[in-house]
């Protein structure tokens, strides 16, 4: 049909090369995807069903199609950052097939409605600069989302992330993360001036008038009361971890970053005789192997799980990751424990791997940032950046008991809607400010 | 067979990713070759900054008009100076401008217009995105600039400094 009728809109569609350097590494991505399921399924004979297959159809169609969407919308973006995410979460997708296939379909059908999250906001914030104007909107919706997460939030594995609603679990602080993110950027780049320059003088060094830091003083403050509501050591820090970056790149001074993470650090020993479950995990991380039955049993297990995996790996399918009833050793498995089951089937070479992707990820996020013309995208897209390369470094450093375990989620990786749709948002946003970024740039 | 199999799924998978991985990576070289960028928006390394500070000139010569010397500037070498001999001095990355700041993404294209009427000049912000500055507060009006008033311009830090008689 359209044969023939190739007009020249479409010719220039098909002629972007950003966009086909992407589609290109996106095959690829699903080259690998196909791999990883035939060898779950092969090793999983016993075990066949439909599920997977739905769930690795719907993955190749919901990434082609974004990919299609941004030919149409963002065509000068960057062309990496959607290909790593295709990898990353294919890898999360095939461990979760190989834990549980219903999961698979799951995260298979949160993916692809992430990807139209996505979608949605690639196309709603091509001009990045509307959202600059709803910073305050975004700012007091994130407060509101925390708030309401320690008010009605159910505990899980011991920390208060999560709300329940209809039949639904929603982990609010990772959309909270992202709306702090976009608030703290237009916040910062009107601040920026009285912020970078100190207004008093005492004996030759610059001090900002106290109003000016005040700001970063109920950053910390909150970011505090985050930790003993949430009693969180991860979130808490990762949102802190998030602002302070962003304070650094608005000002250049190492001076807000050293007193922030000083407050954070003075105040969090204080807070942690009144948050048991941060003092439990400081505990399984400082030695786990006293508890290792009782509360440093995920962690002993994690280790076990991903010592047990070696250099190359049990191989898909071949890894001691479910118990005789088919539950996962380790539990938590297929959320905060993904890093370790990759570790143990794909081995130290597969999960050096997934850290060289996060590695890109943060690369391009960065990359975004120093292109970026205007002061609320580079803010924007280095706080994202920071965003999603901090919780991997904290996910993964807390399963492989380099900080104490937390209860964040492997950004694309780690089964969960709230998570990968999450996600995929700021991998959109990145892309929008890109866009612009590339297209002033010619 | 089925080992085989699994086997050489698992070698497809983890050289894969590295294909992925490199072709990816190898882009950065680029990167490194081109102008360096940095992502901090501008580097607040007014007056405390060390290395030698721009000392104000004596007057040489009778009816010099008044300028705006760089204090700290991303953009604009230390020690330069705008000179306010015009009645209007427009300050911005238009390359109309009088005074162009090109390259700073703080600036806007029409930014601040500096007018002289007699040896008391004003400033007055062009409704720039990021605002222009004088000793440290945001202006809303056409302000006057004395002798040794701190103009903020972008990452552009400038002491104005009142002509010769």
């Amino acid at each position: 049909m359209a044969g023939h009728a190739r007009d020249d809109a479409v010719n220039a569609l098909l002629r972007l090369p950003a966009r086909n350097r992407e589609l290109a590494l996106i095959a690829l991505a699903l080259l690998i995807t196909t791999a990883g399921f035939a060898a779950v399924q092969i090793a999983r004979a016993e075990a066949l069903s439909w599920s997977p297959l739905i769930a690795a159809a719907l993955f190749a169609a919901a990434y082609l199609a974004a990919h299609v969407a941004l030919r149409l919308y963002l065509p000068d973006a960057d062309p990496y950052v959607l290909p790593i995410t295709a990898v990353l979460a294919a890898i999360g997708l095939i461990e979760i097939h190989r834990i549980d296939p219903d999961l698979a379909r799951d995260q298979g059908l949160w993916i692809a409605l992430g990807l139209g999250l996505f979608v949605a906001v690639a196309v709603a914030f091509r001009d990045i600069r509307r959202l600059e104007s709803l910073r305050y909107t975004c700012g007091a919706l994130a407060v509101a989302l925390l708030l309401v997460t320690i008010v009605v939030g159910t505990e899980v594995n011991g920390a208060r992330l999560w709300i329940r609603a209809a039949g639904l679990q929603i982990q609010p602080g990772e959309f909270a993360k992202i709306l702090l993110v976009v608030f703290l950027a237009g916040y910062l780049r009107e601040r920026r001036e009285v912020l970078a320059a100190p207004a008093r003088r005492v004996l030759g060094v610059g001090i900002p008038a106290l109003r000016h830091a005040l700001p970063l003083l109920i950053l910390a403050g909150a970011a505090l009361v985050l930790l003993v509501a949430m009693n969180d050591l991860g979130s808490s820090l990762l949102l802190f971890v998030i602002a302070l970056a962003m304070v650094y790149v608005a000002t250049g001074r190492l001076l807000y970053v050293g007193t922030g993470l000083g407050l954070f650090a003075l105040g969090g020993l204080a807070a942690l005789q009144i948050a048991p479950q941060v003092q439990t995990r400081i505990d399984g991380w400082l030695d786990p192997w006293p508890d290792e039955q009782d509360s440093a049993y995920q962690i002993a297990q994690s280790i076990y799980t991903i010592a047990d995996g070696g250099v190359t790996g049990a191989g898909f399918g071949r890894g001691l990751i479910l118990n005789d009833a088919g539950g996962t050793i380790i539990p938590f498995a297929q959320t905060d424990f993904i890093y370790s089951v990759i570790a143990n089937e794909m081995g130290l070479v597969g999960a050096s791997a997934v850290i060289l992707l996060y590695l890109l990820l943060a690369w391009r996020g960065f990359r975004i940032a120093t292109q970026a013309d205007d002061g609320f995208s580079k803010l924007l897209a280095s706080g994202l950046a920071v965003a999603v390369a901090f919780q991997a470094f904290v996910i993964v450093g807390g399963v492989v008991r380099l900080l104490p375990l937390t209860g964040l989620t492997l950004p694309f990786v780690s089964y969960g809607g709230s998570s990968v749709t999450a996600n995929f948002a700021i991998a959109a946003l990145l892309l929008c400010i890109s866009q612009r970024a590339n297209r002033e740039r010619g | 067979m089925v080992d085989q199999a699994l086997l050489l799924l698992r070698i497809a998978v983890l050289v894969l990713l590295y294909v992925f991985i490199w072709r990816i990576a190898r882009t950065a070289v680029r990167d490194v070759r081109g102008a360096q960028e940095s992502m901090i928006l501008r580097p607040g390394q007014g007056f405390d900054a060390p290395g030698p500070r721009p000392t104000p000139v004596p007057a040489a010569a009778p009816a010099r008009p008044g300028r705006l010397l760089v204090l700290a500037s991303d953009v604009l070498p230390p020690g330069a100076a705008i000179v306010l001999d015009a009645p209007e001095v427009l300050i911005g990355r238009d390359p109309a401008a009088q005074a162009l700041l090109e390259g700073d993404g703080f600036v806007s294209a029409r930014h601040a217009l500096v007018r002289v009427r007699g040896d008391a000049p004003t400033v007055i912000d062009l409704g720039s995105t990021n605002g222009t500055f004088v000793n440290g507060e945001r202006i809303a009006a056409e302000t006057a600039l004395d002798d040794g008033d701190e103009v903020a311009i972008g990452s552009t830090r400038m002491v104005y400094e009142a002509g010769g008689a």
